[in-house]
């Protein structure tokens, strides 16, 4: 219904939602505060930092890969002519938003740890519990019946495959190393089911990947 | 008196009978009245097939009888609910069904109704006449049964985002009723969103209203409006002024209200419909009357002694990132405590917010201070946005719900826990 289309000028562009980690096993259901911080590893951030550059996540949510530059991670740029405030996907336009630790606009109510499942299991950090998610089927371990998906092109297939360390440490990056920026990104559009029918298995692949090597591999 | 709860079957729409659950059978369920100060004594009886509870909603009432899911009443069993009204709390109220995961079902079956708590003292002239509104909305299927999709189909699934809207729009269990008025007459609407989705934004053809009550009574003044948004089971009161002229008649009308994420915003949304016709009778204007500039005292809830400020955020079905469960409290209070609650909604959708068992202030909504003060049992948070409200813990300990009040929402788990002790 719904065809997923990566705009050609933006062919190398790969935006990374940075996320955050949260030490899974103390972040505890019983902290009542969404962003109670559980990863202290003061080289957390700075790791971080190295993989949301060299990931490109500022292609899309500002800076490009200049972590001094102004907009840096804060989302679409309001001063940016309309046509480039959004990428258009079939009749939809997604938003790159605001990766900043602000409150209202950005990422600062939100848990490493959802950030983490954001770019693991793709799921929207606004429409997912702060729970620890430990299988990728529906209904299962945490994931949800009926996830919600990051719209496209944002590349979580492709970033899931990091390894946990890297996924939380750019998640530490984001909610403890960059400064809140106020850049209020008007909501993506999508399909009313945020994408799942473009998610799937077969579309994406799966994570983990399967055995090495596949039949289009070889040793 | 007695309610009692029981499937039915009503001709809601023309021409076709519908099975219902409804309250002494009959949709909306039969109107309640009482006056501040009496004692009130409400046999119920649970003839449906699940579990229910009744929820006197935004009643200063006690914990164990406030029909929370707490305590539900097994199909086949009865519970009195007892109870006296407090000094100060005339209003227009309503109760609904309020069991585990179910209520949103259970009202949109029909099991709704108004609770009006009235005053001796009331300000305004008691020659004015009243008129209750009890908004509600439904979905119906071609053999005129309710549409209930399956919850895992799209369908069930842009209920679940956006709440179960209706297409068919019920003033008192009547499409597009008539109301009558004469040409000069003020009216007192008490106007109820039953709805469990549906937010009205409520304009009268040709003329403006009088607001003068919000969900826990008076104002302070009547305040002149030219509309009025009611989210979900908010209540408000409104004096029609019959400016029009003998025979003429007017329309009052939901317009558009945008509450909904882009992916599942309805395709006619932005279509205004008729809640119902205001006719005037052909008799010569009535003569005028003479409206109270000051409607009562309104005691300040002082935010300075607020003794903490509880943090909710809400996203879509989850409030501070966790799902409702009723074996856990999500915030614990003293007893008397004044606190503050400081709701923000992160998603791109409305949400409103209910406190069960106290009335609050409205402090602020993003930033700006409230104009005036009112008493609140519900407040519409709109997308990316904040409400603050400061509120006190009188008189009745136990565990409260707090929740969004889309009713599908509550029942996916978007509430909390508050005890008192």
């Amino acid at each position: 219904m719904t065809r997923r289309s990566r705009p050609s000028r933006r062919a190398t562009l790969r935006i990374t939602l940075a996320v955050i980690a949260a030490a899974l096993a103390t972040v505890a259901a019983t902290s009542g505060r969404p962003d109670a911080p559980a990863d202290q590893d003061p080289g957390a951030v700075l790791r971080g930092r190295v993989l949301a550059i060299s990931h490109g996540c500022g292609d899309c949510h500002g800076g490009i890969a200049n972590p001094a530059a102004e907009g840096w991670l804060a989302g679409a740029n309001p001063k940016a002519p309309p046509e480039l405030q959004f990428f258009p996907v079939g009749p939809f336009k997604t938003r790159a938003r605001n990766l900043t630790p602000d409150n209202e606009t950005g990422l600062g109510r939100f848990s490493e740890r959802q950030i983490f499942n954001a770019l693991r299991f793709g799921l929207r950090p606004g429409e997912t519990p702060d729970v620890e998610i430990t299988s990728s089927t529906p209904g299962q371990g945490n994931f949800p019946m009926n996830p919600k998906y990051l719209a496209p092109p944002m590349p979580w297939p492709s970033f899931r495959h990091m390894p946990d360390q890297e996924l939380r440490d750019i998640a530490a990056y984001l909610k403890r190393g960059v400064k809140p920026v106020r850049n209020p990104v008007p909501d993506s559009e999508g399909p009313p089911d945020f994408w799942a029918s473009e998610y799937t298995p077969e579309k994406v692949g799966t994570w983990p990947a399967p055995a090495f090597p596949t039949a289009r591999e070889t040793r | 008196m007695t309610l009692t709860a029981a499937p039915a079957q009503l001709p809601l729409r023309p021409g076709s009978a519908t099975d219902v659950f409804a309250y002494n059978g009959s949709i909306p369920g039969p109107t309640i009245e009482a006056h501040e100060g009496d004692r009130v004594i409400i046999h119920f009886r649970n003839e449906l097939p699940e579990p229910s509870t009744i929820h006197w909603h935004g009643l200063h009432i006690p914990a164990t009888i406030d029909g929370s899911p707490f305590h539900p009443v097994a199909p086949g069993g009865q519970f009195d609910y007892v109870f006296t009204v407090k000094p100060g709390a005339a209003g227009t109220y309503w109760y609904h069904p309020h069991p585990h995961n179910r209520s949103g079902y259970q009202i949109a079956k029909g099991l709704y109704g108004a609770f009006i708590i009235r005053a001796d003292d009331d300000p305004l002239p008691p020659s004015i006449p009243e008129k209750l509104l009890v908004l509600s909305d439904n979905r119906f299927l071609a053999d005129g049964s309710f549409d209930f999709p399956e919850s895992h189909s799209l369908h069930g699934r842009i209920d679940t985002e956006n709440g179960r809207e209706g297409d068919v729009l019920f003033v008192n269990g009547e499409v597009e009723p008539t109301l009558a008025i004469r040409s000069g007459e003020v009216q007192r609407w008490r106007v109820i969103n039953a709805s469990g989705a549906r937010v009205y934004r409520l304009a009268l053809t040709g003329h403006s209203f009088l607001h003068i009550a919000n969900d826990g009574g008076l104002f302070e003044r009547p305040v002149e409006v030219s509309e009025i948004l009611l989210a979900n089971a908010e209540r408000v009161e409104l004096l029609v002024r019959g400016t029009g002229a003998p025979g003429s008649r007017a329309t009052l009308q939901a317009q558009p209200y945008d509450r909904y994420v882009p992916q599942t915003r309805p395709a006619d949304w932005s279509r205004t419909r008729d809640v119902l016709t205001l006719q005037y009778s052909a008799e010569a204007p009535a003569a005028p009357v003479i409206l109270p500039e000051v409607l009562r005292p309104i005691p300040r809830l002082d935010p300075a002694l607020a003794t903490d400020t509880r943090l909710m955020v809400l996203t879509q079905g989850l409030i501070n990132a966790r799902s409702m469960d009723l074996g856990r409290v999500d915030v614990s209070a003293p007893l008397g405590a004044t606190e503050i609650w400081q709701i923000e909604n992160l998603v791109g959708m409305d949400h409103p917010f209910h406190l069960h068992g106290f009335q609050f202030q409205v402090l602020d909504r993003n930033g700006v201070a409230e104009p005036f003060r009112s008493w609140k049992d519900t407040v519409n948070v709109p997308r990316h946005s904040t409400v603050r409200f400061v509120v006190r813990y009188d008189d009745y300990p136990g565990k409260w719900m707090f929740h969004c009040h889309i009713l599908d929402h509550e029942d996916m788990g978007m509430m909390g826990v508050l005890e008192i002790t």
